[in-house]
């Protein structure tokens, strides 16, 4: 307590400082963009802005529970041929965009394309959409500066659209460099918040230059974990995602590589827990689950043991957001590869040969069927629903992800989450056998059907009474 | 105007049990009501026991009840003076006597206070039947909503077998409720609800929050029998063998078709090992037959069940796809859902034990290990990422096969202050390593002051 006090006056007295500076910064270089310079750059940037519309499916993790809206963001052409840079947000591990449209141009000159999602990067959290574009048409796009520099209170300019009710006018912000971190690599980040519209804005600096666009979430690189919202404006920088503007990711998700998996949840290797267990605290990476029959566990490892190494690549985790790495080490290992993971089980060090497999599919890609007649859609239940929902493996059926209102279903009380485990007296332990029921009851039209469920940690009936 | 309201409020205080001859009609009929009960009702401020955030703390709360003996037996709800170290009363003639917690059931919401007096005189409440209720009949609510004590207010029973089922963290497996439009607000609970024959028909608990005058009282013959039962053992025993059941009607709705739908079997539990299923319907319990159409007709077989003898067998005739048979199976005794919860301030965190039930509800796999039911914002606990709903399996390397291996072993390690702590963490399905870093006060000053950098 007596250490915050001794350093309380001090950081007061530095904040005054501080601001009489950014005032004094503020007067001396307010002439940097003049009004016809503003203007130039509006001009130049504007033709390439674009209006991205879309409904995000959002898939609630813990029932499976898919709710549809509609959103829009602001958007940047990148090629002529039609790469879109747009927020990230629109892919997220829970959410899927589905008809994407960019509307290029404004007023009499707009013109609406469909779209298409490509492949998310995994280490910057943008989106890149393509423009279908059967006639080869040419588009308006910008190019950015690679490695900027930019100085602490230098002027920026920032390019965005305002809202629905001003019709997506294109607009300019006058902002600063508000912060320049300098671990673990340079970030800038504004000194004030920017309205929605201009995140993924295109920066311009003083000297003219596009340096990047504007995102919240820490990358990976600037020391963060994707998804990570800094609630700070950050300028993301070219360097960040240029080679994704000279090579687009693929397509579509479809034609992603299956994501190798290794089969354990796991937590950072801390001084404190090294010290604990009297190991070098050089970091690494604890497994602290297992997942039954998954490839580590084939490969003889353990819950407890300290990986070091992954395949030639040596682990130093030490905080949480070091594990993101890791993560990503393993997924891109390929499919089917052998490789080594050397670890430290007792202090003493191991080492196994690993044969990674797919990783399970997860509630995000999962299978799912609509029934027509009782008003239910359901899907499988995922190895990453039963982890986050605890439910055991010996718990075989579908989980509803949809009620459609009005339906049999919904007059019943069923709601999204509940497990079907059997329906109409016929076990339901897949996708198929839940439509072969529904279809068998539907065709012999019984005045009830009693559907057996289990919600949260029991079981339970259902009765439907669909009038035929 | 103004001396006649006066003049009827010095009445009030000065003979309490009077009745103006000037008051006719139905106003006679509910005073004489009101005056039958009034001076048995108790204003109640129990020093509460309450654990939030990871800490134990001591509020004071207000609630009503009504002395039911002449030597000082008092009936109020659990929630208001369950777990309390004092329990303040003030009576009718505004004397205020402490009273001791002779028991409580969370089941049924009912809690027994004796006033420590020595009088024998104490006017006490009759007990009427709440079996005979009708709806539509008038009622009195008598308590301290929100402190305001000796407070009456009037309404209809709405309803006189209400099912609420589980919700909002409460559960009343063994009783329907009266509910009533009486006005019920917080600081009635525990208070008597009265017909007009001046009989406590119920104890006041809960009202629907969000709505008017929806308000639901304990039935006193289900009260009546809790309450007889904390007198003589201070708690009260259930028995069952683990299933969950189901009205009828959430399997069919043919009148034709009698029994209770069982709706879940705990793999563990004694039904379980006899082999009753889901689906399977109970048709009797010890011959004697039992029928739930309707969700409301539950508690009534759950306290059949309740009420058969703990340790014993019984037969269950059970209908399995159309075909009746007998099934034996042994009663055991039902736990609490919830374990006492202890605060642990050196960590910074609170937790109990893991009851049988808990462990059925969360899908433990035994009662092995310690729940933790709060976290302080800057202990220990917290710091090392302990979060609530946090189950403890081991530390240091020590199965935490119980509460007290928990409680000693913590004590070693509070009181030796051993730096680091390995404790092995269930969090839903998944398991992690947390490590509790017991650092003195000075060392903390030292972290804080130096730079992370270094």
């Amino acid at each position: 307590m007596a250490a915050v006090r001794r350093s309380a006056l001090p950081r007061l007295r530095g904040g005054i400082a501080g601001l009489c500076l950014a005032l004094a910064m503020c007067t001396a270089s307010a002439a940097t963009f003049t009004p016809a310079q503003i203007e130039a750059h509006y001009d130049r940037v504007r033709p390439a802005l674009c209006l991205v519309t879309y409904s995000a499916e959002v898939t609630n993790p813990s029932t499976g529970q898919v709710a549809v809206r509609q959103t829009r963001a602001l958007g940047v052409l990148a090629s002529a041929d039609g790469l879109v840079i747009t927020h990230g947000h629109m892919q997220r591990e829970n959410a899927e965009p589905v008809s994407i449209m960019v509307t290029v141009g404004e007023g009499d000159s707009e013109r609406e394309y469909v779209a298409e999602a490509l492949r998310k990067p995994d280490d910057v959290n943008l989106s890149f959409l393509r423009i279908q574009n059967p006639t080869s048409e040419t588009f308006p796009f910008v190019t950015f500066k690679r490695d900027a520099q930019l100085r602490l209170g230098e002027p920026l300019l920032i390019m965005g659209m305002l809202g629905d009710s001003f019709d997506h006018s294109r607009a300019i912000l006058v902002r600063r460099v508000g912060v320049v971190l300098t671990t673990p690599r340079r970030t800038y980040g504004l000194d004030e918040p920017v309205p929605f519209g201009f995140v993924t804005g295109p920066v311009i600096d003083p000297r003219g230059e596009l340096v990047g666009v504007i995102g919240f979430d820490l990358s990976p690189q600037e020391g963060g974990d994707l998804y990570i919202r800094s609630g700070h404006p950050l300028v993301y920088q070219s360097g960040l995602f240029e080679e994704f503007i000279d090579n687009p990711p693929d397509r579509s998700p479809a034609d992603e590589a299956a994501d190798a998996w290794l089969g354990v949840f796991t937590q950072p290797l801390t001084d404190d827990l090294a010290a604990y267990w009297g190991l070098e605290p050089r970091g690494g990476i604890v497994v602290s689950t297992i997942v039954p029959d998954s490839p580590a566990a084939q490969a003889g490892m353990k819950r407890g043991d300290v990986i070091t190494s992954f395949h030639g690549t040596p682990i130093r985790a030490k905080q949480d957001r070091e594990v993101v790495g890791f993560t990503k080490l393993v997924r891109e290992a390929g499919v089917g590869a052998e490789v080594e993971v050397r670890f430290l089980r007792d202090g003493a060090p191991q080492t196994a040969t690993v044969a990674l497999t797919e990783r399970p599919k997860s509630a995000r890609d999962a299978d799912e069927y609509e029934d027509a007649v009782f008003g239910l859609t359901v899907r499988e239940i995922t190895t990453d629903l039963r982890y986050r929902l605890n439910i055991s493996d010996d718990v075989q059926g579908v989980i509803v992800s949809r009620v459609k209102p009005g339906s049999w279903a919904n007059i019943a009380g069923m709601v999204p989450g509940v497990i079907i485990l059997n329906f109409g007296g016929d076990p339901v332990t897949s996708l198929d056998e839940f439509e072969a029921a529904t279809k068998r009851v539907a065709e012999e039209e019984p005045a009830e059907v009693a559907v057996f469920c289990r919600v949260g940690p029991r079981t339970g009936f259902f009765r439907l009474n669909p009038r035929w | 105007m103004k001396r006649y309201v006066w003049l009827a409020l010095l009445f009030g205080l000065a003979a309490p049990g009077c009745v103006t001859t000037a008051i006719q009609g139905g106003d006679a009929a509910v005073i004489r009501a009101k005056d039958r009960v009034a001076p048995a009702v108790v204003h109640i401020r129990p020093v509460k026991e309450v654990y939030a955030q990871g800490r134990r703390e001591e509020v004071l709360v207000v609630g009503s009840g009504f002395i039911i003996t002449p030597d000082g037996y008092v009936v109020t709800n659990e929630h208001v003076a369950g777990e309390s170290r004092i329990v303040r009363c003030v009576l009718y003639d505004r004397s205020e006597v402490d009273a001791t917690v002779v028991g409580m059931d969370r089941y049924t919401d009912i809690a027994l206070l004796k006033l420590e007096t020595d009088r024998t005189d104490l006017p006490t409440v009759r007990l009427g039947a709440s079996e005979s209720l009708v709806s539509g009949q008038t009622v009195l609510a008598l308590g301290s909503p929100h402190g305001l004590a000796r407070t009456v207010s009037m309404g209809i029973i709405s309803e006189t077998r209400r099912f609420l089922g589980e919700g909002g963290g409460m559960m009343s497996p063994y009783n329907t409720w009266i509910q009533t439009d009486a006005a019920i607000n917080p600081g009635n609970s525990g208070g008597p609800l009265v017909n007009l024959a001046g009989e406590v028909v119920g104890v006041n608990t809960r009202r629907m929050s969000g709505a008017d005058n929806v308000g639901f009282a304990i039935p006193i013959d289900i009260a009546k029998e809790v309450v007889d039962e904390l007198r003589e053992n201070g708690r009260v025993r259930r028995s069952w063998f683990g299933v969950t059941l189901q009205e009828m009607m959430s399997k069919t709705d043919d009148l034709s078709q009698r029994g209770v739908v069982i709706a879940d079997v705990e793999a563990a539990s004694t039904a379980g090992q006899a082999g009753i299923r889901p689906g399977d319907i109970l048709l009797a319990v010890d011959g004697i037959e039992v029928d739930a159409r309707y969700a409301e007709d539950l508690p009534r077989v759950h306290k059949l069940i309740a009420d058969l003898e703990i340790g014993r067998t019984y037969p269950l005739r059970i209908s399995r796809g159309g075909e009746v048979r007998e099934i034996l199976v042994e009663t055991e005794e039902r736990s609490e859902l919830e374990g006492k919860q202890v605060e642990f301030a050196e960590w910074g965190f609170t937790a109990s034990e893991i009851t049988p039930a808990f462990a059925r509800r969360m899908q433990l796999p035994s009662t092995q290990g310690v729940l933790v039911s709060g976290v302080q914002v800057g202990g220990y606990a917290a710091n090392a990422g302990l979060v609530e709903g946090d189950i403890l399996l081991t530390m240091d390397g020590h199965d935490l096969t119980d509460f007290q291996t928990f409680q000693d072993l913590y004590q070693e390690r509070a009181a030796s202050g051993q730096r680091l702590v390995l404790l092995d963490v269930r969090r839903g399905a998944l398991m992690r390593f947390v490590l509790i870093k017991q650092v003195g006060e000075d060392a903390a000053e030292t972290e804080m002051g130096s730079d992370p950098n270094e």
